[in-house]
């Protein structure tokens, strides 16, 4: 085996100095009776010229979207990666080192962690970051519980039909098991319903959560939301896409209590869901409440600064069933990844990429709606993504004939919203170039007579 | 020398008007930005974020990079935690761009190779768990425990029966208690004796019909395999509970016992542990958990579907699903990791690490045996944990004292004050891809520590670039950004 050293004179050596003849011995703990007798069915070992021919075929036998037009989105996007993002994260000091227990071994991953949560606050506007979560999905529920802790007599949950709907899913999965009430206010014209909104939020309500652009790529009136949310006493949690606030007014700005995002954006491959990244920054007075590691500046013996992991009595090693959250390993090398990102990008880097998307978006838009198979599905402003109704309503054979001729295309909503089955949803990222678009326009709506010829 | 250019924080290093990324003129015709964006979604000025040039990017984040101890620089014996070697095959393979490359909402017949791994693989984990249905999409270990929990919570929900309690060791890991509250339990504590194991007499006092879970970590957070493991099952399962384990330390047992067939109902790995999934500097790890049949239906969604010919999908979970717990797939890049580590082993491969793991450790304990207390005794399996107690009754150092000065001597420190119940603990996992002579400076430098003066060791480390920070002031006036 390629990664063991002992040879059998080690093996030896060491066997007589613990004083047992052999090996298995070592193991007497373990009763008889529940000892495997017969090798672990798996494959047999593979070498390592072998493994690699294994792996790429699998490999051949996927289309990498990254490879291939993509026009998904939906929480994960095909943005670009600067090389030295990939540089830095595939330092063995970064990606081979553990949480900062030990912070005098550690404080590269330390200082890395405060910036990344420095930029996280510039980037949303409000005052403090926490060093990671899993995923925008579950830090969209950990928002959700902080605030339900935060004012633990409220127990209502108003949720946003236009929120991230497997964001919605988690919550819901969450909470059932906790003595909350979760309300979503439907958002049937692309956008939350104001109305609804504000009749959904009473004085019972412990947050409301919103996504800004929301799942459909759609500006909601957070003005508005923000106005009614704080007039109940409510929190206001907004879902961001990272990449929008390179033009779009931080959520802090209008009055976000606590922000999550899904960090994928920020330098990191979309390698079939995750690892990505959970972002969460809130206002000081949660700072408490807050799950997940947290990096903090402080003096050294000598009077240096230095970095430490703090406010750790929140956490479950110390606070076990008392703790703000369960979580321990988090995503540390993708918070590393987008505070590259983000240092590579700066303020014009954010900028430049988030104004392609929106005109890029926008060109794609207008060029497919050119054929009158398509319309756009509600009449809102959008950002980076927006929603195609196709008129023939043969969503998965247009989907699927055009990923088959490398364009994927956009995201059949029909399996989250029925009403939308003749629907898809399309992200153009700076990568897409204007042939790009052209392509893929071209591509849709020459669809038809391959969608016959399938069904013929 | 240690090179400290460029290791101010990045706002202290910008300036105004440097960059480092560019991006494309727009090739699209452009449209008035005031009409695409109204006034009141736009940003009133530029992001504050620092401004910097590609070279000093690299120079600070390389600089800073030697600040850590890793594994692939350092040996790592920081206990719990299984601080392998990360193999480079895995690193290049799961970078292929078929497999990095894939867009989550791919269209099934565009990701062929992708699900046949992932099935492959929940095939394997159930194997090596000896359970029959895995779920691949908790996000690390913890959230595969309320993953798990959820599940059972579903479970007796349907059954119609009001368990409200989960049972949990003094011993176990944090994340245990702290799962089963965001689970919606009341944790009830169970005592260890003296030497670790499971206090038999108080499990079957607070043992009754409204006890859903009972979680057990074996081999334990000390490192010993609980001997009564196969009475202890069968009296929770006499009273209807399931038994969660958590299997953070399957790297002592792969291929040796089956966690399925000494009465587990429902366990997670962490491949970030045993199937050598990098830590990076504190995640990601992937948390799939493995359950028995009659679980499996509470499982969350998507599962893996296979069909006769052989093509995957990925199909709803049905009515009893708890629902997703995470979006999208899963930590799939880890995953991958692990399915590269299971293959590059295979079936004697992966017996060989439990032995070469509890081997090593085993050596390590018989060569300190005689200068520390070692409360469970003379044998372990992949870990043990040694006590400072009486080091800090006597001379006043603690754990954490031995722990700094290690560093000095270029090995990262044991983890310290884990297991609760051990007074001062030292947990020392050594993993199976470290040699004799490792060992053996490790060995060396610990005896060396415990023989110093205590100044020495107070106010060690002395080569680290800080030492002791402060943590009482982090926390009483919390600086947790720059301005
Ligand atoms: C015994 C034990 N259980 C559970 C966990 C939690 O796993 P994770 O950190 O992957 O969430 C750990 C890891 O730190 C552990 O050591």
């Amino acid at each position: 085996m390629p990664y063991f050293f002992n040879t059998p004179e080690d093996r030896r050596a060491m066997l007589d100095a613990i004083g047992v003849a052999r090996v298995d011995d070592l193991f007497d703990d373990i009763p008889a009776e529940i000892k495997l007798q017969r090798p672990l069915e798996v494959p047999p070992a593979l070498s390592e010229v072998e493994l690699e021919r294994h792996m790429k075929q699998l490999s051949a036998r996927n289309t990498a979207a990254s490879e291939s037009l993509c026009f998904l989105g939906g929480g994960s996007y095909d943005h670009f990666v600067p090389a030295v993002v990939d540089h830095i994260a595939s330092r063995g000091e970064y990606y081979t080192s553990y949480t900062p227990y030990q912070a005098e071994a550690s404080q590269g991953n330390l200082q890395v962690f405060f910036e990344y949560q420095t930029l996280i606050s510039e980037l949303t506007g409000l005052d403090v970051a926490n060093s990671s979560l899993y995923d925008g999905g579950s830090a969209a529920c950990e928002a959700v519980l902080m605030a339900l802790a935060s004012q633990p007599k409220r127990r209502r949950v108003v949720v946003a039909g236009s929120v991230h709907p497997e964001y919605r899913e988690i919550i819901e999965t969450y909470l059932i098991n906790l003595d909350a009430e979760l309300v979503t206010v439907s958002a049937l014209d692309g956008g939350v319903s104001g109305d609804e909104l504000a009749a959904a939020i009473d004085v019972e309500t412990a947050c409301v959560l919103v996504q800004q652009p929301n799942f459909f790529g759609a500006l909601e009136d957070v003005d508005e939301i923000a106005r009614q949310t704080h007039e109940a006493g409510a929190a206001l949690i907004v879902a961001v896409d990272p990449i929008s606030l390179g033009l779009l007014k931080r959520p802090g700005d209008y009055g976000a209590d606590i922000v999550v995002a899904e960090g994928q954006s920020l330098g990191i491959p979309m390698q079939y869901g995750g690892p990505y990244l959970g972002i969460m920054a809130c206002r000081e007075t949660f700072i408490r409440k807050m799950p997940g590691r947290i990096t903090g500046a402080t003096v050294d013996r000598s009077g240096g600064r230095c970095f430490v992991l703090t406010l750790q009595t929140r956490e479950q090693h110390i606070r076990r069933q008392k703790a703000t959250s369960n979580i321990c390993t988090n995503q540390g090398l993708m918070a590393l990844r987008a505070a590259v990102y983000l240092a590579a990008m700066g303020p014009q880097g954010m900028r430049e990429t988030a104004e392609l998307c929106l005109q890029k978006s926008r060109y794609a838009a207008d060029r497919l709606t050119e054929n009158d198979r398509f319309e756009l599905a509600f009449d809102r402003r959008t950002f980076k993504e927006f929603v195609v109704r196709d008129r023939q309503g043969r969503v998965t054979s247009l989907l699927d004939e055009a990923a088959r001729q490398g364009v994927f295309a956009g995201v059949a909503l029909g399996r989250w919203y029925p009403e939308l089955d003749d629907c898809f949803l399309v992200a153009v990222t700076e990568k897409r170039t204007k042939a790009d678009i052209d392509r893929w326009a071209e591509c849709l709506a020459n669809s038809e007579v391959g969608a016959s010829a399938v069904h013929a | 020398m240690r090179n400290q250019q460029a290791t101010q924080l990045l706002f202290e290093l910008s300036r105004p008007g440097r960059r480092a990324a560019r991006m494309p003129a727009c090739d699209v015709p452009k449209a008035d930005l005031g009409e695409l964006l109204p006034e009141q979604h736009r940003a009133k000025r530029p992001l504050p974020l620092p401004e910097l040039a590609e070279p000093d990017i690299v120079r600070h984040f390389t600089n800073l990079s030697t600040l850590n101890m890793s594994v692939d620089t350092h040996f790592y014996p920081l206990g719990s935690c299984t601080m392998k070697y990360n193999p480079k095959r895995n690193e290049r393979l799961a970078s292929l761009a078929g497999i990095a490359g894939l867009h989550p909402y791919q269209p099934d017949a565009t990701v062929q190779g992708m699900l046949q791994l992932l099935y492959e693989l929940e095939r394997m984990l159930g194997e090596i768990a000896g359970l029959e249905a895995v779920s691949l999409q908790p996000a690390a270990g913890a959230h595969g425990e309320l993953t798990a929990l959820m599940v059972a919570a579903a479970y007796f929900r349907e059954l119609g029966q009001q368990r409200t309690k989960v049972l949990v060791p003094d011993s176990a890991h944090g994340t245990n208690p702290a799962s089963a509250a965001m689970a919606g339990f009341d944790v009830v504590t169970v005592k260890s004796t003296a030497t670790g194991y499971v206090d038999q007499a108080d499990l079957v006092d607070k043992l009754d019909e409204h006890v859903a879970v009972f979680m057990i970590t074996n081999p334990s957070t000390l490192g010993m395999f609980e001997r009564r493991i196969g009475p202890i099952a069968e009296a929770v399962h006499a009273k209807g509970g399931l038994i969660y384990l958590d299997g953070a330390n399957m790297n002592a047992i792969l291929g040796i016992t089956r966690p399925g067939d000494f009465g587990a109902d429902m366990m997670h790995y962490n491949p970030h542990k045993t199937f050598s999934g990098p830590h990076g500097g504190g995640g990601p790890g992937a948390g799939p958990i493995a359950v028995t049949a009659a679980l499996a239906p509470y499982l969350p969604g998507p599962r893996i579907y296979r069909d006769e010919d052989g093509a995957f999908s990925l199909v709803d979970a049905g009515p009893r699903s708890i629902g997703r717990v995470r979006s999208f797939f899963g930590n799939v890049g880890v995953l991958v990791r692990a399915y590269c580590y299971i293959l590059t082993h295979g079936p004697d491969g992966l017996r060989q690490i439990a032995e070469n793991a509890v081997l090593n450790a085993n050596y390590v304990l018989s060569q300190l045996k005689d200068v520390v207390d070692v409360p469970q005794g003379e044998r372990c399996m992949h870990e043990f944990v040694a006590s400072a107690a009486r080091l800090k009754a006597e001379k006043g150092v603690s754990a954490m004292d031995v722990a700094k000065r290690l560093l000095d001597f270029g090995f990262h420190a044991p983890t310290v004050y884990f297991p609760l119940i051990v007074p001062e603990a030292l947990m020392i996992e050594p993993t199976e891809t470290e040699s004799k002579e490792t060992l053996d400076e490790f060995v060396a430098a610990l005896r060396q520590v415990l023989d110093e003066q205590v100044d020495t060791l107070k106010e060690a480390p002395h080569t680290t670039m800080c030492s002791r920070p402060n943590e009482v002031q982090a926390a009483r006036q919390p600086v947790v950004s720059w301005s």
